[in-house]
């Protein structure tokens, strides 16, 4: 309750500011809704965004997966044979088997992706990877290729990370690839929505947690009133003003900072720094750089193969997939947070038990390799 | 699904302390041959929960492993026991049937298959 009241009192003072932020608190008021919900409880957006196009998608992805990583490849090739190959979020598992000398137990969330892998004879299971049902150290390594983007907050990401470790053997290796931020074909930045403005309008419709009565009468939560074409403009000139640099200035030089802040950083901007204390500013700071790592990236299914699926049919009439007849597809979104650089690192590291052994970029990915922490011999 | 894989499940309902071994309750059990690679076996041997893997094997109808863990020498020489391991961890197939959690009772259904072990909002 505090926290809202400063909210309001210090929008009184920012009548110019507004935009941002207003911008600053969709954001905001998405995360502290999130942050009431168990880690392990999946959120609406990863249900309708990933799990559901996913569903729905399935067969036609996997006819489009079946190219391997050669970096994916050569971890697994260099597992001693024998060993017990846990790949969570396997997808259609084009990388179960890969190293015919270990055995694979793959597991995804989304089932008809794992009908795909069962009958090509794979051991497989339905799971989440946010919550392995899995005991301690069973495995010898485990893979995590392509999935942690489809977590939406951090806390969801970390834990499919700790989740990974937890059921490795000590001195196990884990591989964990995620889509960069950073992409060798920039063009492909532009076919992607970037996420905030979408959130809104689709995070307000009936049945949303937003709309339920605690949200409502909660005056942190007013995104209803903001039209979508206004919350557009504020997103970019959020973007904007952090794309000029705040990230890149020292915390501790105040009067470099203050500064710089009539320079390069828009008046108001600096005003709401010294409203806030410095908690709150790296926070909404935080949460900007988020929004822009947040985008849906769109799934073309060819009319005639969604002509067969039942799902596009209601996918359609749902509103969750919609009909470009220029291209002859049904349109899904799928929900990705892309990783800049640096993040997943940052992330692992937070995970008690286990070392960063390896890092690399390949093919618009980051990856790492993580050690578990191995048994004291004595 | 395997018994190799069952000897790795476990029920992770929020608040549960004790969801390993998971119950099976058989409904259709097949066979398929798999090629016998003794050293695999072994290291499986190090990994595996005797218990779990014996009462397994007896749900789904393979009652030839012995009650108590054998000893580690006998991995060395006995290929008739290995035989018999790797047909209970690698050749039995739960088809149909469900996997019930020890500490809950709550079942998750394996159909075709394929063990379900998604969650309820409730219980995460």
């Amino acid at each position: 309750m505090r926290d809202i009241k400063v909210k309001s009192d210090s929008k009184e003072f920012l009548t110019s500011s507004d935009e941002e932020e207003e911008a600053v608190q969709i954001i905001e008021s998405v995360s502290i809704r999130e942050s009431s919900l168990s880690v392990k409880s999946t959120p609406e957006i990863e249900k309708k965004y990933v799990h559901r196009v996913y569903d729905a998608i399935a067969p036609h992805f996997s006819s489009t997966r079946f190219a391997k990583w050669p970096k994916v490849a050569a971890f697994l090739e260099s597992l001693p044979p024998g060993s017990v190959i846990l790949d969570a979020g396997c997808g259609n598992g084009k990388y179960l088997g890969l190293n015919p000398s270990c055995f694979f137990i793959g597991c995804d969330i989304s089932h008809p992706l794992i009908k795909i892998c069962s009958d090509k004879g794979q051991e497989v299971l339905v799971a989440d990877a946010v919550n392995l049902p899995y005991r301690e150290e069973f495995g010898d390594a485990a893979i995590s290729i392509a999935v942690l983007h489809h977590l939406s907050t951090e806390n969801r990401r970390k834990k499919a990370i700790e989740e990974l470790v937890r059921v490795v053997k000590p001195g196990g290796f884990v591989l964990i690839t995620v889509w960069a931020a950073e992409q060798e074909d920039t063009s492909l930045l532009t076919k992607w929505t970037p996420l905030s403005a979408k959130y809104v309008e689709e995070w307000v419709g009936p049945g949303s947690p937003m709309n339920s009565p605690r949200v409502r009468n909660n005056p942190f939560f007013s995104l209803e009133s903001i039209p979508e074409t206004e919350v557009s403009a504020k997103e970019q000139k959020a973007e904007n003003s952090q794309f000029i640099g705040l990230e890149s200035i020292p915390e501790s030089e105040e009067s470099t900072r203050e500064q710089k802040g009539e320079s390069i950083i828009p008046e108001t901007k600096a005003s709401i720094v010294e409203q806030k204390d410095e908690n709150s500013v790296e926070e909404s700071l935080e949460a900007l750089k988020k929004s822009q790592q947040e985008y849906f990236v769109p799934w073309h299914l060819p009319y005639h193969r969604a002509e067969v699926s039942g799902a596009s049919a209601s996918a359609l009439a749902s509103g969750l997939a919609k009909k470009d007849d220029r291209k002859g597809a049904v349109v899904y979104n799928r929900y990705y947070h892309v990783f800049s650089e640096g993040e997943l690192e940052r992330l692992a590291s937070g995970v008690g038990n286990a070392m960063i052994v390896d890092r690399f970029y390949d093919k618009s990915n980051w990856c790492i390799v993580l050690q578990k922490a191995a048994l004291n011999q004595d | 699904m395997r018994l190799i894989t069952h000897n790795m499940l476990s029920c992770n309902i929020k608040g549960v302390t004790n969801g390993f071994p998971l119950r099976i309750e058989a409904g259709n059990v097949i066979e398929k041959e798999v090629d016998f690679n003794p050293d695999f076996i072994r290291h499986m041997f190090a990994k595996i929960e005797w218990k779990a893997l014996v009462e397994g094997a007896r749900s789904m109808g393979y009652a030839e492993l012995p009650e108590d863990s054998p000893d580690a020498a006998v991995l060395k020489s006995d290929e008739p026991f290995l035989k018999k391991l790797h047909h209970a961890l690698l050749e039995l197939h739960l088809e149909e049937g469900a996997l019930v959690c020890p500490e809950t009772g709550r079942k998750f259904p394996v159909n075709k298959g394929i063990p379900n072990m998604l969650l309820h909002e409730d219980e995460v």
